[in-house]
């Protein structure tokens, strides 16, 4: 299998799946580092075990592997307090339902989207809006704001990272009722 | 290294591949994403959450904007209004004039959005950006009334019951034709596309003589006075591309562009010093504003300042 298809079925059918990811670390009490962290190892894992064979049931494949690092991780602490095993969340990994955040429809993703971008800091939301929404290049961006293309480029990676956080559901829960709020509140033809 | 860490190398890589990479920086990528699955990994799930961002222009294309040029009314017709048009036309059929009073029905569109829709006796009428008319149409009558904003009709022709649209202190009364009626403050003015209507004062207002407004000309009309001149298909077509979602321009002073361009956005432009006299030609889409702006400061070489509430355009 070549790397592109790898790249491909890998961004298909392992990347939506964090969101869940994200849900099971959290319920073990790991922390947002420890969830990056974690995160990359498994999609790591998953990763080079494509090239050799692409897993057939990706999630419980998924699971499997986190579950393991964390273990792994537990064993390298030196102390290990009983109440963190009894809490560890072994068995429960996610069903297969998908629950009512990680469905797709169209218009529950563009409401996520839409407030994944209004979480961003008010410049690099703007940035990202020009960017991404109004189809300026980086280089219209710069000039339409008087700004260096350098500059747009650093908040457009920022955006990026905060975007794929907000996706992956890793932001803390921010107040979604006040984002509910605002999203219902912006005139839906301002820009 | 930490995986923060190396997300935040792969954003810096995506942001210049988004820029545009010569092809050493092509290259280099390339080496950079050979060098560990983990590079690859997160660049894979950043370059994801940025493509699903691209779902966002989708939401801003969607139909609450205006429509760019479509070729004929079907298109650019909304589909619920479509099935309300069908509905009513299904019910009312040809009785709608014979049948009891209707009842009045709002149609408004919000800032930027143009909309199409067809009346229950047929007629099309399309609004402007920010506009908002009552009708009632049935019990032998057919009344539109311009709340605010500008309203195109093209009506269907029926002389014993005659199509009156009411605008400020003005009625309007078709004479079988296509017109366009717009209320600014108190002034309104009507523009004859086809055939011919009659612009008088309201009943009960205090009256000047009923004009009649043949094709091809426009009557502003402003308290008592009444003035009609006339247009060339050219400049009605030009007054009319808001229909496609275009403003059309000829020779106009940058304050009045700035003040059509305001008409459909809620950051207003404002022009200052003797950049106001400047006369500028063209066709843009109304609610693209930004390609106005970037125009403005490369082909003339003003400064376009965004002040936030407001952006500011000088000199």
């Amino acid at each position: 299998m070549g790397v592109r298809s790898i790249d491909e079925w890998f961004m298909r059918e392992v990347l939506p799946l964090e969101p869940m990811l994200t849900r099971f670390l959290q319920r073990n009490r790991c922390s947002a580092a420890e969830i990056a962290d974690l995160s990359q190892e498994t999609y790591v894992r998953i990763y080079e075990t494509a090239h050799r064979e692409r897993p057939v049931l990706v999630k419980p494949f998924l699971f499997q592997i986190a579950r393991n690092l964390m273990i792994d991780r537990l064993r390298k602490q030196s102390v290990v307090s009983l109440e963190t095993v009894a809490d560890f969340d072994w068995i429960n990994i996610p069903d297969d339902k998908p629950s009512s955040e990680t469905q797709t429809a169209a218009r529950q993703e563009l409401r996520l989207l839409q407030a994944a971008l209004d979480d961003l800091p008010p410049r690099c939301r703007q940035i990202v809006m020009m960017r991404r929404v109004e189809g300026l290049s980086q280089k219209e961006v710069a000039q339409r704001l008087g700004i260096t293309v350098e500059t747009v480029e650093t908040q457009i990676a920022k955006g990026m990272r905060l975007l794929a956080q907000a996706i992956g559901g890793r932001r803390a829960a921010v107040t979604t009722e006040a984002r509910r709020h605002n999203f219902l509140k912006r005139p839906r033809n301002a820009r | 290294m930490r995986a923060e860490e190396i997300e935040e190398q792969a954003s810096l890589w995506l942001a210049r591949e988004d820029r545009g990479l010569t092809p050493d920086g092509q290259d280099a990528l390339e080496k950079w994403l050979a060098a560990s699955s983990r590079h690859r990994v997160a660049y894979l799930r950043l370059k994801a959450a940025w493509q699903r961002a691209d779902r966002l222009a989708a939401l801003k294309r969607a139909p609450m904007r205006a429509a760019p040029a479509p070729p004929g009314l079907w298109s650019r017709l909304r589909i619920p209004a479509l099935a309300a048009a069908a509905l009513v036309l299904l019910f009312a059929g040809k009785t709608y004039l014979e049948s009891g009073r209707q009842p009045e029905l709002v149609y408004a569109t919000g800032l930027g959005q143009t909309q199409a829709y067809q009346l229950a006796d047929g007629t099309r009428m399309e609004l402007n950006t920010g506009t908002r008319v009552r009708t009632e149409i049935g019990g032998g009558r057919r009344i539109v009334t311009l709340e605010s904003g500008e309203a195109y009709f093209e009506v269907v022709h029926d002389a014993s019951h005659p199509f009156v649209v009411q605008a400020g202190k003005r009625r309007i009364t078709d004479l079988g034709t296509k017109f366009s009626v717009f209320l600014n403050g108190d002034n309104v003015r009507v523009l004859v596309r086809e055939g011919r209507v009659r612009v008088e004062s309201l009943p009960g207002a205090a009256g000047a003589a009923p004009i009649v407004v043949e094709a091809g000309n426009e009557a502003i009309t402003q308290g008592l006075g009444a003035l009609v001149f006339p247009k060339p298909d050219s400049e009605i077509a030009r007054d009319l591309s808001w229909r496609n979602g275009m403003l059309v321009f000829d020779q106009l002073p940058l304050t009045e562009v700035a003040e059509e361009f305001n008409r459909y956005n809620a950051k207003h432009i404002q022009v200052e010093g003797n950049a106001r006299k400047i006369r500028i030609g063209g066709s843009f889409k109304a609610d693209n504003v930004s390609v106005f702006l970037l125009l403005l400061q490369q082909g003339f070489g003003l400064s376009v300042k965004d002040q936030g509430d407001r952006i500011v355009v000088s000199r």
